[in-house]
């Protein structure tokens, strides 16, 4: 019984990290509502993400959280490197391979003060000796800071999708 | 009352500055631009159309959406929800046409180039042009 579940658990995890690693940016038809699907993700180190904009009607960034980008406040592990896609037309799509393990905090550039924010934890805080979360509030205001999925959340079910 | 409204929203549009003919097919004349050229947003944009835009006049506008063969289909406004106060008004914006067929009015989050959440008020030109620019 206990060997059984313990494999279950590796499946499980195995599965986790074979699952398709992409988050798009969608937006309803009048530009009202924009968003990450999904707004926070797992994936392993070493894996390839890609941002996919599928909003036909706008234009997306996804930019990380570092000083190093605009002076934002450091929200990735200090040894990683930051990110930024630039303005992603619709159908267009930008990938980035995270090695270092921890939580990666993002945003899009026109549309952060609407919430527009996500999450990316890369491997499991057990499994790595390095693994860090930075979570400095800089600028953000509080809305925006209640917007980023729990880890705990990502750990256990991989994605989280936006809510509404 | 009802008819009252109506009838001053009517004079109201009809005594709104009109831009000239040569905007009524794409390009307008300067001073306006196309607004995927100023701005990083996609050239046509559905439910809108191709926008144009006289920098100077931003955030409100008034922009200009042509549909997919240059015919003008609408004038936008785009006022930031934060402008809709006691302190702030707009008033004398000029209309890319003088037929208005209906008029939309919603709430976007926000895009390049009006970066916070501002109201798209969308005249209409004819009664097909919003169905022209769906996609």
């Amino acid at each position: 019984m206990g060997g059984g579940i313990a494999a279950s658990l590796l499946a499980a995890r195995a599965g986790l990290a074979a699952s398709p690693s992409q988050i798009t940016m969608r937006g309803t038809k009048d530009g009202g509502r924009i968003w990450f699907d999904p707004v926070g993700l797992y994936i392993e180190p070493g894996q390839t993400l890609r941002f996919l904009n599928q909003d036909g009607g706008n234009t997306h960034t996804s930019t990380a959280y570092s000083p190093d980008i605009d002076g934002r406040p450091l929200r990735i592990p200090a040894d990683a490197k930051g990110w930024d896609s630039d303005y992603l037309d619709p159908e267009q799509a930008f990938e980035i391979t995270l090695d270092v393990p921890g939580v990666y905090d993002f945003y899009c550039r026109p549309h952060e003060h609407a919430g527009m924010v996500g999450r990316i934890v890369v491997g499991r805080p057990e499994d790595h000796a390095d693994w860090e979360q930075n979570a400095e509030t800089g600028d953000l205001p509080p809305e925006i800071l209640a917007a980023f999925p729990a880890v705990a959340d990502i750990l256990s079910m991989g994605r989280v999708a936006a809510p509404g | 009352m009802r008819s009252m409204f109506l009838i001053a929203a009517a004079t109201a549009l009809a005594a709104a500055p009109a831009l000239a003919e040569g905007n009524l097919v794409a390009p307008p004349p300067a001073p306006f631009a196309k607004v995927s050229e100023l701005v990083p947003l996609p050239d046509f944009l559905p439910g809108l159309g191709t926008l144009y835009v006289d920098p100077a006049s931003l955030p409100a506008g008034p922009f200009l959406g042509y549909d997919h063969d240059g015919k003008l289909a609408a004038t936008i406004y785009m006022i930031p929800v934060s402008d809709l106060n006691p302190d702030k008004s707009f008033a004398g914006l000029a209309v890319g046409a003088e037929t208005v067929t209906s008029v939309d009015v919603y709430y976007n989050a926000g895009h390049a180039g009006v970066e916070v959440p501002h109201e798209h008020i969308v005249l209409w030109h004819d009664a097909g042009a919003k169905e022209r620019v769906a996609k």
